[in-house]
């Protein structure tokens, strides 16, 4: 009968208030009241906040989170009245964010996730043989930029590698998949990491640099055709078995896919020796979004559970437990490439699209 | 009795093309979706027409999450043009297209996206007749485009694809072969196409089947027995009994059916559109879909159903800008495919008198927009008798004349007389004739019954009589005013056509559908 009553009320409240009520039942039971805040986020965050538990660990805090997802740089042009927070994959469209609606002081960067490619085995086996990765545990290995750059400005095809004649799926352009860098985070890092080393190691700042390193990034998503226009996409059709074989994703996407107890064989993760975290950072817009900002930093369960999704924790040495054959616990080696100021990166995506 | 069947399927499928019924042709009665009125708890869904096979899936959604989706089926081309002139906006809660590669090309179409997250895959594939595949040798998991295009080429090899222009398979298909064809290493150009289009133009001589939906197709290629091969989605081809589905081993391009929201909807329908997307991404879900429908799962933990093979194949790369995909389309239309005949069987009786008449000369005209170059029009009006038969020709050095030509016949229509509907097709028939390298069809619109002439069973045996060339001629009769459904049904089903309903959308929106099987 309180069921019954439970689902009459949902039912009268606003739609969103009847999936929380469904995803958190049991919080639900024990009657606690939550306040609902709404957002919108990143595609690769949605299933971190549709997790039962992470519902759960909210609820238990008073909170109910709905989500909805938009490329980081489009959030820009949506209308955000009645929102309580947007959470963009990194620190330069939060920014932004922040200055279009007026909020101060420092944005909450609860946690981050390195840019990795994710790989095909046939493929990962490829490119370590002529000097363009290496492999460092079956499904884990570090990809060369300086090479791979010189690769892409050689219009190099798979045949013209060692050892692609035998896999008939290794033909056309080396090249790796990314999102649309006009409007999807992944892809607009990926260019702020290529353009890092096709700049010599400095960071792209002024016309100088742009005119230098633009040539080449058209070149990189030209290649690519149409792009999709969100990481959570480009990975599904990894994990499909579609789609070309090296894919630009965030690592959180492939240590959620690990967490939740799947071990894909033809998937080798590759860290570009050069690459670019994204920083997850809150714009808060709303007091309660300051308070889920807060919780998601601190919360410990809230933190254990950014683990399980494959988030690494600001401050903190992440273990991606049992996942040690496709994960690097510690990020040594790799190389974080600054990011350019917003400005640069979108004349950037501009020239590397038009 | 029937026509209570019928009505009680569209609603319990909510899709319109869904509903195949014995008497409306070979593959059901098809009218131009028309969207109902907002509902809380149902989601108004613009969709591809192939996922009319996803009915029970969405039931079960339903009873998951308490939304119903209701599919509406639309070519890729239409329903991005629809999204980015606005027409959609508060018609249609969300999107659900094979890919959203082509509404990436537009700007306009893409700001109108919330979000979008792909459901399932199934890459274009060619369905082989298993005779054929043994008859040519062939190693499925060996065959590429080249060994395809060389088996047409040296006539071995003839077989039927939708129309890019309307279907979303057909123009994942075009792609696929214009990329593998060109030689290109990355994302077509304007260059590639232009250099692959003699190559092109002898793989189009072996197409000898076309239509405006998936359904029709495999119906249609039943019926003939001819034809050797389907290009399709691997989904599609994986229904059809008797193929052998090879994805040819040089490439494909992969359909990802994103569910897509949109920005004109009220964070309300996001919200149903989210919980209908994550139910449809569960295990549970996700193992019904490959299983029912032959699709790909997205998720790891689901393996493909059993059938579909895992080997890897490239990925040919979508084109990147509007340019190139638009110029494909449009020299497939004009250039490279067969071009089509087809005569308008134009009833204008007496009963035609005022804005019947005024309707058929409006949608006609707005046709002549849409005619191809090299397109043989003939106009066949009608009444106790054939009136007149006036033949144009889109010629491609000076396509404005025949045009204008139609246009000036179409003005002239009057109405006066009975109904002679068989009377007319034999005519049309007869006028056809056969031996020509083209798409041939009957366009019939008839407001009323047949009055004078020959009756239905004079027609039966006509066509019983006519060479085996000629009968694969469909008609496509068009219902409009008091048209006898079931005399038109008879008349699409005996002839392989298919029924078109202008009685609820518009005689625009049916004569314009029927230019995907023509």
């Amino acid at each position: 009968m309180r069921r019954i009553v439970g689902i009459v009320l949902a039912v009268l409240l606003v739609g969103g208030v009847v999936a929380a009520v469904v995803a958190g039942r049991e919080a639900d039971d024990k009657g606690t009241a939550t306040k609902t805040v709404l957002g919108v986020i990143g595609s690769e965050k949605a299933e971190f906040f549709e997790d039962p538990d992470v519902v759960k660990a909210l609820a238990a805090k008073g909170y109910t989170v709905k989500a909805e997802t938009s490329g980081s740089w489009a959030m820009e042009g949506l209308d955000l009245d009645g929102y309580d927070f947007a959470f963009p994959s990194s620190q330069a469209p939060a920014t932004e964010l922040a200055a279009k609606h007026g909020v101060r002081g420092t944005l909450p960067r609860p946690f981050y996730s390195p840019l990795v490619v994710v790989a095909q085995k046939n493929a990962a086996e490829v490119l370590a043989r002529n000097g363009l990765a290496t492999l460092d545990a079956e499904h884990r290995g570090t990809l060369r930029m300086a090479a791979y750059v010189d690769a892409a400005r050689a219009d190099r095809t798979w045949q013209q590698l060692k050892g692609a004649g035998k896999y008939g799926e290794l033909t056309g352009t080396l090249y790796l998949s990314s999102t649309d860098p006009e409007t999807s985070n992944s892809g607009a890092l990926y260019l702020a990491a290529a353009s890092y080393v096709a700049n010599g190691g400095k960071v792209v700042a002024g016309a100088a640099d742009i005119a230098r390193t633009a040539p080449l990034l058209h070149k990189l998503v030209s290649v690519q055709g149409a792009q999709q226009s969100s990481t959570d996409a480009a990975f599904r059709d990894f994990v499909s078995g579609a789609g070309n074989p090296l894919v630009l994703v965030y690592e959180s996407q492939v240590a959620a896919l690990l967490e939740a107890g799947q071990r894909p064989d033809d998937l080798v993760v590759l860290y570009p020796d050069t690459t670019v975290d994204s920083d997850h950072t809150v714009v808060p817009l709303t007091e309660n979004g300051q308070v889920l900002a807060g919780l998601l930093a601190t919360d410990p369960r809230l933190r254990e559970l950014e683990v399980r999704h494959g988030f690494r924790p600001q401050g903190r040495t992440t273990e991606f437990a049992s996942a040690t054959t496709y994960l690097k616990q510690e990020l040594t080696g790799v190389r974080q490439a600054p990011v350019p100021t917003s400005a640069v990166l979108h004349e950037l995506a501009r020239r590397a699209r038009g | 009795m029937r026509r209570r069947a019928v009505a009680g399927c569209l609603v319990a499928l909510g899709l319109l093309t869904a509903c195949t019924t014995q008497d409306d042709g070979i593959s059901g009665l098809s009218t131009l979706g028309v969207p109902g009125p907002a509902e809380p708890g149902t989601l108004r869904v613009l969709s591809s027409s192939e996922l009319g096979d996803m009915a029970p899936v969405l039931a079960q959604v339903e009873k998951d999450t308490g939304v119903k989706v209701k599919l509406n089926p639309i070519g890729t081309l239409d329903a991005v043009r629809m999204l980015a002139e606005g027409k959609t906006d508060g018609r249609y809660d969300a999107l659900w297209l094979s890919s959203n590669d082509y509404l990436r090309l537009r700007p306009d179409a893409a700001r109108k996206v919330v979000s979008e997250t792909p459901v399932m895959s199934s890459p274009v594939a060619i369905g082989v007749r298993s005779a054929t595949v043994r008859a040519l040798g062939w190693k499925p998991a060996d065959v590429t485009w080249s060994q395809v295009e060389q088996a047409v080429q040296d006539g071995k090899l003839t077989y039927g694809m939708t129309d890019p222009a309307r279907s979303n398979s057909g123009f994942s298909t075009l792609v696929s072969v214009a990329s593998a064809l060109s030689g290109a290493q990355s994302a077509l150009t304007d260059a590639d196409v232009t250099k692959a289009t003699p190559r092109l133009k002898k793989f189009f001589k072996g197409q000898k089947l076309t239509s405006g939906s998936s359904g029709w197709l495999a119906a249609a290629y039943d019926r003939r027995g001819d034809v050797d091969a389907l290009l399709n989605y691997e989904s599609v081809l994986m229904g059809i009994p008797g193929l052998t589905v090879i994805r040819p081993h040089d490439g494909v391009i992969t359909a990802d059916y994103p569910l897509t929201s949109l920005r004109s909807t009220s964070a309300r329908t996001r919200e149903d559109v989210r919980r209908v997307t994550e139910d449809l991404r569960t295990a549970k879900i996700q193992r019904e879909i490959t299983a029912r429908t032959h699709r790909r799962p997205v998720v790891a933990s689901v393996p493909p159903a059993s059938g579909l093979d895992t080997t890897r194949r490239r990925e040919l790369p979508f084109p990147g800008t509007r340019s190139v995909a638009d110029g494909l389309l449009d020299s497939y239309e004009n250039e490279l495919r067969r071009p089509s005949r087809t005569v308008y069987v134009l009833d204008t009786s007496g009963s035609m008198e005022g804005d019947r008449l005024a309707r058929l000369k409006t949608a006609l005209t707005g046709l002549t927009g849409d005619f191809r170059e090299r397109e043989e029009v003939t106009l066949m009006p009608f009444g106790s008798q054939v009136k007149s038969v006036r033949t144009h020709v889109v010629e491609p050095a000076d396509p404005r004349t025949g045009l204008t030509a139609i246009r000036a016949d179409t003005a002239a229509l009057s109405a006066d007389g009975d109904t002679a509907i068989y009377t007319s097709l034999e005519k049309a028939y007869g006028h056809l004739g056969t031996g020509r390298d083209a798409f041939t069809s009957i366009v019939l619109m008839t407001d009323g019954e047949n009055t004078a002439g020959a009756g239905a069973r004079d027609f039966e045996a006509f066509y019983a009589r006519l060479g085996r060339e000629a009968r694969d001629t469909p008609v496509f009769p068009i219902l409009f005013g008091d048209s006898d459904r079931s005399e038109l049904a008879h008349i699409a089903d005996l002839t392989g056509g298919r029924l078109f309903d202008a009685r609820q959308g518009s005689l625009d929106g049916a004569f314009e559908e029927i230019r995907g099987y023509q």
